[in-house]
């Protein structure tokens, strides 16, 4: 029995050993095939053979050991505020202040861990591990969680939040508007609306002579709640829905880099899975007051879905001179959950074609660039790009039933497909040294399956002058024009009928200008200057309907200061204002009727100050930032509407004491105000609007303060 | 727009343009074109190495280097390191001094071991904002080691095409390089970026300013095929890193959202909530005109004051239409299931 054992044990090994031989003599043989290629010998360092033996490197500071820093305290929270916490997740209350980071390092065996531990007392916290034998292999380990506050002043009648099945409590009261539900004001709860990412990464690279492999491996799930809206015929209302979401990663990379070529081969599986597949819930709302309407309703969550991807990429330095990429990605998208039933409405069942949509979706995107240098002064990029999106989902007539309560027309589902060539050709010309003109063109071709528009191109003309000064700084100033153009447009190819002067703005005919101009400077090789701007106008001029044009226009500017050796201080600011005027018909068959436009401005100002070491002991620094925003909205033929606004102003001190080598103290005071108007929520409770039981979420205000006292201790 | 925003913008160019040409205008601080030796050559190299170079370059000079010990570049058991092969003259070149320029020094009273103020230094490659050297030729030295994987679509990238250093993101002589972390990452973008910066500080924004998340998590900063420097081949894909559940396919799809996701959604920041370019209803107008609901303008007589309305107030249009990213529900076809 046992010599049996050893026996599989030996041809196991053999098998090993083979396969490890195999696996050897191939990589050698590509390699050497790749050396070959690149006409040079295989043991060449490329590194000049300089005498090293008086290199006694005696000053060099070599570390050896362990070595790293830890953080301890206690932080405070003054107050609650989703928006403050909307991605750390700190509410009111106090926190432990903890940050670690130690490394162990060997220079000469060439083993190095690193150990980053990043705000562990917090609700945002992550854990970063990584090391190994540099140059034999690396391993990577991470840890994240990262919660996502969405609200804190939603209110449902609803019981169930955060599950799949929503019901109403004992004794409500339904009505035709939400005015006549009598039971609402006293079966409101408060419901936060919130989830939280955690992430789990793991990830090897081996690399060996001018090979590395590696693979990377990410698990993250995401549970809680998010916001949904679910109707009946012309009411419904606003629910909160489960949020538990597993997503897998794997991605292995297989590449070479040689002094001429470089290779790499990819692959990428990522896996979706929702533990919920659909959410119930009662209608709060009087059927019978709306017709034959349902008394349940069913949403589909996102269904479980798959993606891989396998992934080539190579570069050829084919002379000094001319150097030449080239990527290829294809894809397949898969989704194949169960179909729900077509309604909760049992008299009204509608059969199904098929039992699930065995989606599918193919996409391929590959990409091959020419850089030559033509001249010494003149440099000419070529690039060619493909990228498509087909969809091979099978197509079906499905009976279908609107919202539970009514037999519709039935409807075949559209697989859209897209498929995009787009041609690059750009030049560059230095003029002096350290000034070029760069000149190009692009020409993008975009076919779309079952849309209006079949076919778009749109070409772009753009230069571009880039300068640096000769004392630092620098100077670059971009304008660019493109022109697309439709095939005809088909307001028929939608299968419901849109008013024929309808331009979806994706599709529509488009004129776009766009400016950029950006300076720094280093006054004195100290004192840095930078100016930026940008500006970008759309015209849709063959809309009558839709979006007929769009402009946002940006200017910025910082200044850094050193004021001393060690103490610097800054200061920024930025203004931008982004404008669109669109069009509506309010007839199938009238000409435009009503019109709107959308002025949105915002600026951001910024001013800090960082001092380093004073008196070799004291770093200490202040930051303060104020953003605002104004969004103007006007439609025709009625009242206005109130300014969206928003003031976000961020107050930070910081700073730390070294009291000893190895021991300091440190202490944030962080505060922040928040004022925001928003005439979607301001105003609307639960009940407000007759046919929708919203959550009535008001718009968020807040200030906070966050103190923070902490002990580090390094070694 | 506005006649005084008009005249603003004006006088701003105007100011940007002089701006530019000063800067354009300025001498030169050394004159003339530094000439590196040449790093082929074996008997340009100092005679002793990096010793040559800390002898001054210790803690207490206006240069300190000695970080370079605490990070994977000084790991001598791993042959690919620097200072496994040149030590400090890897990266910056060969710093021998040959007899002329040691004569030269020595007549202008200076003596080679120590480089006092004022004197002009060995000619050694820098790297940085202030280097004077060519961006290409201080690329290259990062490149003869690091052109691999996703370092292999550099030459002819926007940064790479726009002059940007490695230097000018990375810190060589660091312990941790703060552009690898995610709180350090942002001001280095930014410091060209300003924009994005502002953007950030929007009412609805992707977790940046809190240093939760590094602009590479969706930008390959090293070059790229893909519009923007994005990380995946497409602009969808680099969305669906984080965004599984929106990745279909779906049933009933809606057109844009298979199309592009920055049709509907700005990337950095917006002060519409989910970043969107604009609100409902009038974003959702922009491409909706069917009979009915649709295509009715809605003014500020549906706001709370006047009639309440179920198209502008909460969701707007998502009041109904909440699976805007497509259903996979058999009646999902208004997606409203």
């Amino acid at each position: 029995m046992r010599r049996s054992n050893d026996k599989v044990r030996t041809e196991g090994d053999k098998t090993m050993r083979n396969a490890k031989r195999l696996f050897v003599s191939l990589a050698l043989a590509v390699q050497a095939a790749l050396v070959a290629a690149e006409d040079k010998p295989a043991d060449a360092s490329g590194w000049p053979a300089v005498d090293k033996s008086d290199w006694k490197c005696k000053y060099c500071a070599f570390q050896t050991g362990w070595s790293g820093e830890f953080e301890l305290g206690a932080a405070y929270v003054s107050d609650d505020s989703y928006k403050f916490g909307e991605y750390t997740g700190l509410e009111k209350g106090g926190y432990a202040v903890a940050n670690a980071n130690a490394r162990y390092t060997n220079p000469e065996s060439a083993n190095r861990w690193d150990l980053y531990a990043t705000n562990l007392g917090f609700p945002y916290r992550a854990v970063d591990v990584d090391g190994g034998k540099q140059g034999s292999y690396k391993l990577r380990l991470n840890y994240s969680e990262l919660p996502h506050y969405i609200s804190d002043s939603a209110r449902t009648p609803f019981i169930g939040s955060g599950g799949d099945s929503l019901t109403l409590p004992g004794g409500w009261v339904p009505s035709g508007t939400t005015s006549g539900m009598t039971a609402l004001a006293g079966s409101l709860q408060d419901v936060d609306i919130e989830n939280t990412r955690k992430r789990v990464g793991v990830g090897l690279t081996v690399p060996w002579r001018d090979w590395e492999a590696g693979v990377n491996v990410r698990h993250e799930t995401r549970e809680g709640t998010k916001r949904i809206a679910g109707a009946f015929l012309t009411t419904s209302a606003q629910m909160v829905a489960p949020v538990d979401y597993t997503t897998d990663d794997i991605e292995a990379a297989v590449s070479y880099a040689g002094a001429k070529s470089q290779v790499k081969l990819a692959y990428h599986f990522s896996t979706f899975r929702n533990g919920n597949e659909s959410l119930t819930w009662i209608n709060p709302f009087d059927p019978l007051l709306n017709g034959v309407a349902g008394g349940e309703g069913r949403l589909a969550l996102p269904p479980d879905n798959q993606f891989h991807q396998l992934l080539a990429s190579g570069a050829y330095q084919f002379t000094q001179k001319t150097r030449g990429t080239a990527n290829i990605a294809v894809g397949r998208m898969e989704q194949d959950e169960n179909f729900l039933a077509t309604t909760q409405n049992g008299p009204l069942l509608q059969p199904l074609p098929r039992s699930s949509l065995q989606g599918s979706v193919e996409t391929i995107t590959a990409d091959v660039k020419l850089m030559s240098l033509v001249t010494d002064k003149l440099r000419i990029d070529a690039a060619y790009k493909y990228d498509d999106r087909n969809n091979k989902t099978p197509q079906d007539t499905f009976s279908w039933v609107s919202t539970d309560s009514a037999v519709a027309m039935p409807r075949t589902n559209l697989p859209y497909s897209f498929t995009r060539n787009l041609f690059k050709l750009a030049a560059d010309y230095r003029l002096e040294k350290r000034d070029k003109v760069a000149a190009g063109i692009d020409y993008d071709i975009y076919d779309r399956t079952y849309q209006e528009v079949a076919k778009t191109k749109e070409s772009t003309a753009w230069v571009k002058y880039i300068a640096r000064a000769q004392d630092g700084g620098d100077v670059s100033f971009k304008f660019a024009h493109s022109d697309r153009n439709g095939s005809t447009y088909d307001p028929l190819a939608s299968p419901t009928l849109q008013n024929p002067l309808m331009r979806k703005y994706n599709m529509a005919d488009r004129a776009r200008d766009a400016l950029g101009l950006r300076v720094t400077q280093l006054m004195g090789g100290t004192v840095t200057v930078g100016l930026d701007f940008s500006y970008a106008a759309d015209d849709y001029s063959n809309s009558t309907v839709g979006l007929t044009s769009s402009d946002d226009m940006s200017i910025g500017g910082d200044l850094a200061v050193p004021l001393a050796k060690n103490t610097t201080f800054h200061v920024f600011a930025n203004y931008e204002e982004i404008n669109s005027e669109q069009a509506g018909a309010s007839s199938l068959v009238s000409p435009p009727d009503w019109s709107a436009t959308n002025n949105d401005v915002i600026g951001t100002v910024g001013i800090g100050l960082k001092q380093k070491a004073l008196a070799g002991k004291l770093d200490f620094g202040a930051d303060y930032t104020m953003s605002r925003s104004r969004g103007k909205t006007a439609v025709t033929g009625g009242p206005g509407f109130p300014d969206l606004t928003s003031q976000l102003g961020s107050f930070k001190l910081y700073g730390s004491y070294q009291f000893t080598k190895a021991m300091s103290v440190a202490a944030t005071y962080w505060y922040e105000s928040y004022r925001s108007q928003d005439w979607q929520l301001d105003g609307v409770t639960p009940s407000t609007i007759p046919n929708v039981l919203s959550l009535g979420e008001t718009s968020p205000n807040y200030n906070v303060n966050f103190v923070s006292l902490s002990l580090r201790y390094r070694f | 727009m506005t006649k005084n925003r008009q005249v603003f913008l004006a006088t701003f160019l105007l100011f940007g343009i002089a701006f530019s040409f000063q800067v354009l205008a300025q001498e030169p601080a050394q004159p003339g074109e530094r000439i590196l030796p040449n790093p082929n050559d074996p008997t340009a190299y100092t005679e002793k190495g990096a010793d040559t170079c800390l002898k001054c370059h210790d803690e207490e000079s206006e240069f300190p280097v000695f970080n370079i010990f605490k990070t994977r570049h000084a790991v001598r058991g791993d042959a690919r390191t620097p200072f496994a092969k040149l030590q400090c003259e890897t990266c910056h070149g060969p710093g021998g001094v040959d007899a002329t320029a040691t004569q030269a020094m020595r007549e202008r009273g200076g003596h080679i071991a120590k480089v006092r103020k004022g004197e002009p230094r060995p000619p050694m490659l820098n790297f940085g904002a202030k280097s004077k050297d060519p961006v290409t030729t201080q690329n290259k030295m990062c490149l003869q080691c690091h052109e691999r994987q996703n370092r292999m679509d550099w030459q002819g990238s926007t940064h790479a095409n726009n002059e940007v250093s490695c230097a000018s993101c990375h810190t060589v002589h660091a312990p941790r390089d703060p552009v690898l972390t995610a709180s350090g990452q942002p001001d280095k973008c930014f410091a060209c970026h300003l924009k994005q910066r502002a953007d950030f500080h929007k009412p609805s924004v992707h977790p940046v300013r809190f240093g939760i998340l590094p602009c590479s998590e969706c930008h390959s900063t090293h070059g790229s095929s893909t519009a923007s420097l994005l990380k995946k081949p497409t602009l969808n894909q680099t969305c669906f890193q984080c965004h599984a559940d929106k990745r279909g396919p779906f049933l009933w799809e809606h057109a844009p959202v298979a199309e592009d996701c920055s049709l509907c959604h700005l990337p950095h920041g917006s002060i519409n909530p989910s970043l969107l370019v604009k609100r409902p209803p009038l974003l959702c107008q922009q491409c909706h005109s069917q009979a009915g609901h649709p295509s009715v303008a809605y003014t500020g007589a549906g706001l709370p004051g006047g009639t309440p309305s179920a198209y502008l107030l909460a969701g707007g249009c998502t009041n109904c239409h909440s699976q805007v990213h497509g259903s996979n529900h058999p009646s999902g076809v208004k997606l409203m299931r």
